[in-house]
């Protein structure tokens, strides 16, 4: 058994076809409102997308444990009042290092394609590299090519392949991205760790 | 949704009548609503109880009760096996019909067959062969000796095989695997299952002969009663139900025969394997009489179905089991269809084959050859733990040949070195170790291989040093040496060599491996392929050095004979194995400096990303290799100025891959009889025949024509590039 017991994640795909099939729907990018974790009320809705687009059941503590522990990892993406999309990370210490780890990435079908999870994933990575952590990891199925090319954007190296990962016998992919040295950081990281994160976060700020 | 009440769940649902499971000597049934509902009061909503020991594994090993998504129990149909067989799940017989007795005799069989290679294929067996219910209670199907003897021969088959798999522990593959959850996998005499297949075997046999025979004297003579009523399809049946039979006498043959040490069983699986195959192959076209022989309309293709008839056999219940499953959530588990079980086993049993008709050769070079080449068909955990154990028994190479044997032969030393006193120094018995553990790495999954190889170059770099420290301390001060000392000198020398060659050839390995697990993305090879080129310039010098060594101590040792006579020949020519790598490496030195070029010339895209540079990949790429100085003074600046100033001009001008193709036709000759050489020769020859033709378009029309988009396939070779140039 691997050690790493972070479990499954799922990172859904980020089509890159622009207004292809049916059901898209057409906006802006400055439509979509990006919100961090605000408490219990964000709860079901973060449950709600993950249940309806990921095939791993996840129990309720699974949530919890995520957003009790690092609400300032956890954003969602709205649309017009609509919860489109959203990210659930950890961090701690691992192996000597601090390391973050994203657990789960949805945006529902309608909306990929948009940049959405980008954003989302890029909110988190920030906040990583903000509090101090040298690396982040997660794992994503090897047929998920949205998600492979997203991270592969983002930085993010396939460092294993995990054999028959996922319940339903498909391999996974470690992915890593390792931040460069800032030394500088180090020492202020704590202290911005401590202050809230922004709440609101529109696009093109 | 889930956790969105807990007074949802209890409310309204529809339970199916049935009687509660009775208390027993340590168990109570209590009802435990009121304590719960006490401790909601106390708890808000949104709130966590936690504890230390709550961690993120707690979280997700904690069900629901009453999700059908994580509570097994919803989704079973009967609480126990007793009351399944009380609802008529499993009748002994399944049929008073003798007709229908058989088919669905049959059906069971095929699907059993389907449940074998999905569990081999890597789901648990609890849930696959287990879920059927007859295997589940031993001795009630002794009324039925057809069943009978085939569900003693299945529970032992799979006794034998998680005994060879878990002998060959060395991974995580097989926990799933060898889990065996209680199930009855010792029925009370099936250890006897052959004699009783045999003589269920005879008596269909002479049934077929029976129902053949011109007029019933054959019949009459024997009092023999025919299998089964309906005289049309006799014959039909009994071919059906013999090819099954049979197969699984072969089968079992085959894997206890394999198991005999030291591989004296292998001549004799062959012939089992060969039988089995046959067989299976009648299996295979007993298809299209089980389909017309039934009367049932078959919804949807034979493709999917896991049986040969199409229809849904009796006494399976997948559920029963699923209990057993924690702490995973209970899944459905998708059974292969039984056309693609036979096709599983057909390529088993051609994997068990090739282990089988290995020569057991003792050079450590053509083990670890063999492994490779093995590989490549990409075999199943039942093959690769076959090959493991035949490999590795008792800590001896095939159980037969002590490693420092191995070692000594591999490193070129002559016979008389094998019982010399240094093979009982620590890091000699610890390089042994090293590689035992290397030929166990090699049998287990690519994905398991490379990590595992990643980490053991370190161990194998640890031993190079202390092996070195031995030998200055050894010998270092002394002036005269006798002669004893001497071959204790050389044997120093000469495993020194060997283990840095040996070390290189893991550190390739790690890397090719990164392609075929599709580890690499396109702005990565470049690296990648500088990494590999440096790797092969060391582990070139290495096999070079070995051969000038061992030719200097006199008559050469060495695996290659046929070598051996035309090296003295040309004393001073590169030995064809040196030739071999050279070609390796122009091609991996002419892909990095295309790769370079193409990204200076800004003809393929550079995506810079947000968080981090090329300098953090290469360290993520290479990590394992630079903390075992593999090979030292590597780094990434030494990577940047190698590459920044390829220019696709000077590219043309100085073409490696030409110089791999003057090599690749030059060394052909020196392996005329090693086939899957010349082939690798052939596919090497190819990929640098068409980069260099790349190469020529793109500087030409490169520069003046912006459309021109350079990607990189696999069509060729899996680990050496193809630039492919198009217009878009």
């Amino acid at each position: 058994m691997e050690l790493e017991m972070e479990g499954n994640s799922g990172n859904e795909e980020e089509s890159d076809i622009i207004g292809g099939g049916g059901g898209k729907v057409n906006l802006s990018a400055s439509e979509i409102e990006y919100v961090s974790y605000e408490g219990e009320d964000h709860l079901p809705l973060i449950m709600g997308l993950v249940d309806q687009e990921l095939s791993e059941p996840y129990s309720i503590f699974t949530y919890r444990y995520f957003v009790y522990l690092w609400p300032q990892l956890c954003f969602l993406a709205f649309h017009r009042g609509k919860c489109v999309g959203t990210v659930v990370c950890k961090m701690g210490e691992h192996r000597n290092t601090y390391r973050g780890y994203i657990a789960m990435l949805v945006v529902i079908k309608p909306y990929r394609g948009k940049g959405i999870a980008t954003q989302l994933v890029t909110r988190s990575i920030q906040v990583m590299m903000e509090s101090g952590c040298e690396e982040v990891t997660l794992e994503a199925e090897v047929t998920n090519k949205g998600a492979l090319a997203l991270y592969g954007r983002l930085g993010f190296i396939r460092a294993k392949r995990l054999f028959r990962y996922y319940l339903n016998g498909v391999d996974a992919f470690r992915l890593k991205l390792l931040f460069p040295p800032r030394p500088d950081l180090l020492s202020q990281s704590q202290s911005q760790s401590q202050s809230s994160p922004p709440l609101h976060c529109n696009l093109h700020e | 949704m889930a956790g969105t009440s807990a007074q949802e769940a209890t409310v309204d649902l529809p339970l199916p009548e049935r009687t509660p499971i009775p208390s027993g000597d340590h168990t109570v049934w209590a009802d435990v609503s009121p304590l719960l509902d006490a401790a909601c009061k106390d708890l808000q909503d949104g709130m966590l109880i936690h504890g230390d020991n709550f961690n993120l594994f707690a979280a997700m090993s904690a069900l629901e009760i009453m999700d059908p998504k994580m509570d097994s129990g919803m989704i079973c149909k009967y609480y126990s096996v007793d009351e399944a067989i009380e609802n008529g799940a499993a009748p002994v017989p399944i049929s008073f019909d003798k007709t229908i007795d058989v088919q669905c005799t049959i059906d069971i069989m095929d699907h059993l067959l389907a449940c074998e290679a999905t569990w081999h294929k890597g789901h648990s067996l609890a849930q696959t062969v287990f879920s059927c219910i007859y295997l589940l209670r031993p001795d009630r199907t002794s009324s039925h000796p057809l069943l009978h003897s085939y569900c003693r021969v299945i529970r032992a088959t799979c006794k034998t095989v998680i005994s060879v798999v878990s002998d060959a522990r060395t991974h995580e593959e097989e926990d799933l695997f060898i889990m065996t959850y209680g199930l009855p996998l010792n029925g009370d005499g099936d250890e006897k299952c052959l004699s009783m297949l045999k003589a269920v075997e005879e008596t269909i046999s002479r049934q077929l002969r029976a129902c053949k025979a011109p007029s019933s004297k054959t019949r009459v003579l024997e009092d023999l009663m025919p299998l089964q009523n309906n005289v049309e399809f006799e014959e039909g049946y009994c071919k059906a139900l013999l090819c099954r039979l049979r197969f699984r006498k072969h089968f079992y043959h085959v894997l206890t025969s394999m198991r005999r040490p030291q591989g004296r069983g292998l001549e004799l699986a062959r012939k089992h394997i060969a039988s089995c195959i046959s067989e299976l192959k009648c299996i295979l076209n007993s298809s299209e009489f089980l389909r017309s022989s039934t009367l049932v309309t078959h919804e949807g293709s034979i493709e999917d179905k896991t049986t040969a008839s199409g229809r849904q056999p009796i006494g399976f219940d997948a559920s029963l089991n699923c209990r057993l499953s924690a702490p995973t959530p209970p899944r459905a588990i998708k059974i292969l269809s039984w056309k693609k079980a036979v096709e599983y086993f057909m390529k088993l049993l051609q994997d068990l084959d090739v282990i089988c008709s290995y020569p057991l050769d003792p050079s450590l070079e053509s083990v670890l050859h063999f492994v490779v080449e093995f590989q490549k068909s990409q075999p199943d955990l039942v093959a690769r733990a076959h090959l493991q154990r035949l490999l590795v028994q008792d800590g001896k190479l095939y159980g037969r040949d002590p490693v420092f044997a191995v070692i000594t032969r591999a490193a070129a030393l002559r016979d008389n070195t094998r019982n010399h006193d240094i093979q009982k120094k620590e890091s000699i018995v610890q390089l042994g170790q090293l590689v035992i553990n290397l030929l166990k790495i090699l049998c287990t999954n690519g994905a398991w291989q490379r990590r595992k190889l990643g980490k053991i170059l370190q161990d194998w770099r640890v031993v190079y040093v202390q092996l070195e420290m031995a030998f200055r301390k050894e010998f270092g001060e002394k002036a005269n040496i006798s002669n004893d000392e001497n071959v204790g000198m050389k044997l120093f020398q000469h495993i020194l060599v060997w283990v840095e060659e040996q070390t290189y050839w893991i550190a390739f390995r790690f890397l090719i491996l990164g392609f075929e697990l599709e580890l690499y993305s396109e702005s990565e090879y470049c690296m990648v392929y500088w990494y590999i080129y440096v790797v092969l310039i060391k582990l070139a010098e290495k096999t070079n050095l070995k051969t000038v060594v061992s030719n200097g101590s006199g008559k050469r040792r060495g695996k290659k004979k046929r070598d051996s006579v035309k090296d003295v020949a040309r004393d001073y020519q590169i030995p064809p194995s040196v030739l071999f790598l050279q070609c390796q490496i122009c091609l991996a030195e002419g892909l990095t400096m295309m790769l370079a070029a193409l990204r200076n010339d800004c003809m393929m895209a550079q995506n810079p990303s947000p968080f981090n540079t090329e300098h953090e990949r290469f360290i993520q790429h290479f990590e394992l290799l630079q903390k075992a100085c593999i090979p030292d003074h590597v780094s990434f600046p030494l990577f940047m100025e190698s590459t920044t100033h390829a220019r696709l001009s000077n590219l043309v001008m100085y073409d490696y891959f030409k110089d791999a193709q003057r090599i690749t036709k030059e060394v052909k000759s020196s392996f005329s009889s090693d086939p899957e050489k010349l082939a690798e020769l052939r596919r090497l020859e190819q990929v640098a025949e068409h980069n260099s033709i790349a190469l020529n378009v793109i500087s030409r029309a490169g520069a003046l024509d912006p459309s021109l988009k350079v990607s990189f396939e696999f069509n060729h070779h899996p680990c050496f590039a193809t630039a492919v140039v198009k217009r878009c």
